[in-house]
């Protein structure tokens, strides 16, 4: 096993797995061990087969293009990211309480707004938010949970510190990969499971079944769960498949299903229409029913919303949770965790410029080259720059879109994310990562036992998202020797 | 309880399957048993067209029809969607949507046959030797995938529409097997004629796998009656139509509001017992022939209703256009 030196060499950003002389850190050193009883050659070919594997278990994502719609192999590198037990016991808790407080604050966005009149939160944002849902206003949804299923994205810094980039609390996706890394790992690697103390991942569809089952309106009843869909063209559909197969749950699209005048929701089954409790949904708002929302939608289901706010069905997550999954929001989250549950935040916020305040705008401008400037309300990496690798032409066209519509830009310092040794034609290269692991609340809350880690399989590359080549890795949360 | 989307696709998956393997058989005997003409004799490649029923298409798109035309039309030709190519992929997209209802390893083999025939269509195309091996893997791969159906599955309803799928495209496909046979015009001589005759029904019991099992339960020669009385009647042969029939029946039964469909299918089975097969002639079994995959498309048809759009019976009054609209979209 042979280690890229000369990227090493004029590397400055943290590594996961090795330290500054090179030496694996703590938690890595059996996996380091591992990989150095190898033969020769023994880790090319166990890259094959996992090639084979990835292939023939068909983990594919999609891909939109002019070309029509390909199915692409999920990049999978066969080093995987590895973190001590007791650190990531830590981020667990921190990811817990985000997750409890970004609740308290949707629900009171849609009721009281105390956290407005407080003036902790300013009412514009609120009013500049493409993501609060008029319609909701005045629902408590059970236990008051508005975001059941959050994917937080978290990065480290080159000083070691770990923060929140982003709540994802739409539809966030990735878990399925994290699931079947895992599998395709033990296929490829069973050795190292015996030598390592790697704690298990695979207890999270039993984790999410549970708490949707817990949203049942028909209690002490085997709930009917469906898992919607917009169908087989959609890039996560591998995901909706798997976890409804995981979970024994129906895997539905907006045309399986009807909701009657008795604003129950119905699927259509060989032998009729049979009623639906809980709907774990994969399609934005936007789509989910085209009686309240886009009227146009063809995905969704027409009466979700009837059926919703009568307490006729569970939905997850509820309809305008993504108000909180705002960029400019995000800027706000550590008051928010003060403001309601009376605690210091556990994980650190990113420091971010708000542009709807004149003179942090003022600082963005003027900063262009440094900053990173995302849009309030895209995901996946899209309608971004990054400052320092910009071009002027593209730094002014963001200085235009900033000045006209201010609300909807915020900025933040460019970390210099870490990085992990990834297998780059045979050597082990430093690729830059981030990880996502995924947090479930209803009557209790649970955080995925490490998460996903995405990694940007090109040199010196930053951006991780799937769309737009990056790749995955397993990760490790391993017992810290004693 | 099934989604009725979901049914519908089981049951194409099912039909997809069932048909590449035989489309996959019948070349691989056809070529067989051309190694044992006569000289001098020729061979009607566009009638492997004419039995998948599917000549139009073909004589659009090639303009000959010989042994390599006719190989890339029935393997690799995408535009033609009973090709073996074809079915797996459309087969494989039905998995897709399928793999929370089937065992999870069903999608992997699923997968791994259509990877395996894309990847080697064009050699099968290429040459009769490698062409005998890839069809031959082709049915292996889908034995592997049945004896997964059998041995992994819960009987359930998702069970027997997988069932039901494979034996209604079994029965047709035997059918139109035997339907070849009043398509093939033969010389006038008569012992050249009768030794062409019988190797020409040999090739059809053989793309059946029934050759073996012809000569154990009926006779060592070949005669046209009893063959047909053995394609369409026995009930011991597993590609006989009434054998088929017979499977489809018992499926019904354990399914959920049957009624009409087992009636459908007993008095098919019923029909066929009944119907003389001595002394059909070409025309004769033609006509019969068509008579009979007419009613498998009923019975094909009233399964559609009863299951695929039985939900349109329980709507509520109120909703009763947007499921109208829905249907008439798809």
């Amino acid at each position: 096993m042979e280690l890229a030196r000369d990227e090493y060499a004029t590397h400055t950003a943290h590594d996961e797995l090795l330290d500054r002389a090179l030496q694996p850190r703590a938690a890595a050193q059996p996996l380091f061990d591992y990989l150095n009883s190898l033969n020769d050659g023994e880790l090319a070919k166990r890259q094959q087969a996992v090639d084979a594997t990835i292939m023939a278990m068909g983990i594919t994502f999609t891909v939109y293009s002019e070309a029509g719609n390909i199915d692409r192999v999920w990049p999978f590198d066969p080093i995987p990211r590895v973190m001590g037990r007791k650190e990531w016991e830590s981020i667990q808790a921190g990811l817990k309480q985000r997750l409890r407080a970004l609740n308290l604050f949707i629900n009171d966005l849609y009721n009281e707004q105390r956290i407005i009149k407080d003036g902790v939160f300013p009412a514009e944002v609120l009013e500049g938010s493409g993501n609060f849902r008029p319609q909701c206003v005045g629902i408590t949804p059970r236990f008051g949970v508005w975001a059941h299923i959050c994917g937080t994205d978290l990065v480290r810094d080159k000083d070691g510190t770990v923060y929140v980039l982003e709540d994802n609390l739409r539809v966030p996706s990735g878990v399925s990969y994290m699931l079947e890394n895992r599998q395709v790992m033990k296929r490829i690697f069973p050795e190292v499971f015996r030598t390592t103390n790697i704690l298990p991942v695979d207890d999270y569809p039993m984790q999410l079944y549970q708490m949707l089952a817990s949203l049942s309106p028909r209690e002490g009843e085997q709930p009917v769960i469906v898992v919607l869909t917009p169908g087989i063209y959609n890039s996560a559909y591998f995901e909706h498949s798997y976890l409804a197969q995981q979970m024994g749950a129906y895997l539905v699209e907006g045309s399986d299903m009807v909701v009657g005048a008795d604003d129950i929701v119905y699927m259509k089954t060989i032998t009729g229409l049979q009623r639906v409790d809980v709907i774990y949904r994969r399609i934005d708002d936007a789509f989910l029913d085209p009686e309240v929302f886009n009227p146009d939608s063809v995905l969704g289901t027409p009466g979700l919303m009837r059926a919703w706010r009568k307490g006729n069905v569970g939905i997850a997550n509820a309809p305008g949770a993504g108000v909180a999954d705002d960029k400019v929001v995000y800027a706000f989250v550590p008051e928010i965790i003060r403001y309601y549950l009376n605690e210091e935040p556990i994980l650190a916020n990113v420091p971010s410029y708000l542009c709807m305040i004149e003179e942090q705008r003022d600082y963005v401008l003027a900063n262009l080259d440094k900053l990173v400037v995302k849009p309030a309300n895209e995901s996946g990496g899209y309608g971004m720059l990054i400052g320092p690798r910009a071009t002027p032409e593209e730094r002014d066209k963001f200085a235009k879109l900033i000045r006209n519509d201010p609300r909807n830009y915020m900025a933040q310092p460019t970390l210099e994310i870490s990085t992990a040794p990834t297998l780059v034609d045979g050597i082990l290269a430093p690729r830059h990562l981030d990880l996502r692991p995924f947090v479930l609340q209803s009557d209790q809350l649970y955080a995925t036992t490490g998460g996903l880690t995405r990694v940007a399989m090109r040199k010196g590359s930053l951006v991780v998202n799937s769309s737009q080549g990056g790749g995955s890795k397993d990760t490790w949360i391993v017992e810290d020797a004693a | 309880m099934m989604l009725a989307r979901v049914a519908e696709n089981l049951y194409w998956m099912a039909r997809n399957l069932e048909r590449a393997e035989n489309t996959a058989r019948l070349i691989n005997s056809t070529t067989h048993v051309l190694l044992d003409l006569p000289h001098g004799a020729t061979f009607g490649w566009a009638n492997l067209a004419e039995i998948a029923g599917l000549d139009d298409l073909f004589a659009k798109t090639y303009p000959e029809a010989n042994e390599e035309s006719i190989m890339r039309f029935l393997i690799e030709d995408e535009a033609n969607p009973s090709s073996i190519f074809a079915c797996v992929k459309y087969a494989r997209e039905n998995t897709r949507t399928l793999r929370e209802v089937l065992p999870a390893e069903m999608w992997e083999r699923i997968n791994s046959l259509y990877l395996y025939v894309r990847q080697n269509a064009p050699a099968a195309c290429r040459n009769r030797r490698e062409r005998y091996m890839v069809l031959n893997e082709v049915i292996q791969q889908r034995h592997a995938i049945v004896g997964l159906f059998s041995g992994s599955m819960p009987h359930d309803d998702a069970y027997q529409l997988i069932k039901l799928g494979r034996n209604i495209e079994r029965a047709d496909m035997t059918t139109r097997i035997l339907d070849l046979h009043s398509a093939i015009s033969f010389p006038e001589d008569s012992v050249v004629r009768e030794a062409l005759v019988e190797r020409i029904w040999m090739s059809t019991l053989e793309s059946l796998s029934a050759y073996q099992t012809y000569r154990r339960l009926v006779a060592m020669h070949v005669r046209s009656n009893d063959a047909i009385r053995f394609l369409l009647q026995d009930m011991r042969f597993p590609r006989s139509v009434s054998h088929c029939l017979n499977e489809m029946e018992t499926c019904f039964r354990l399914m959920p509001k049957s009624q009409q469909l087992q009636q459908l299918t007993a008095l098919l089975r019923l029909k066929i017992a009944q119907h003389p097969t001595a002394d059909l002639d070409a025309v004769a079994l033609h006509e019969y022939i068509d008579l009979l995959q007419l009613q498998l498309g009923e019975i094909h048809d009233a399964l559609l209703q009863n299951y695929f759009h039985a939900w349109r019976d329980g709507i509520p009054p109120s909703v009763q256009t947007q499921g109208d609209f829905e249907f008439a979209q798809q």
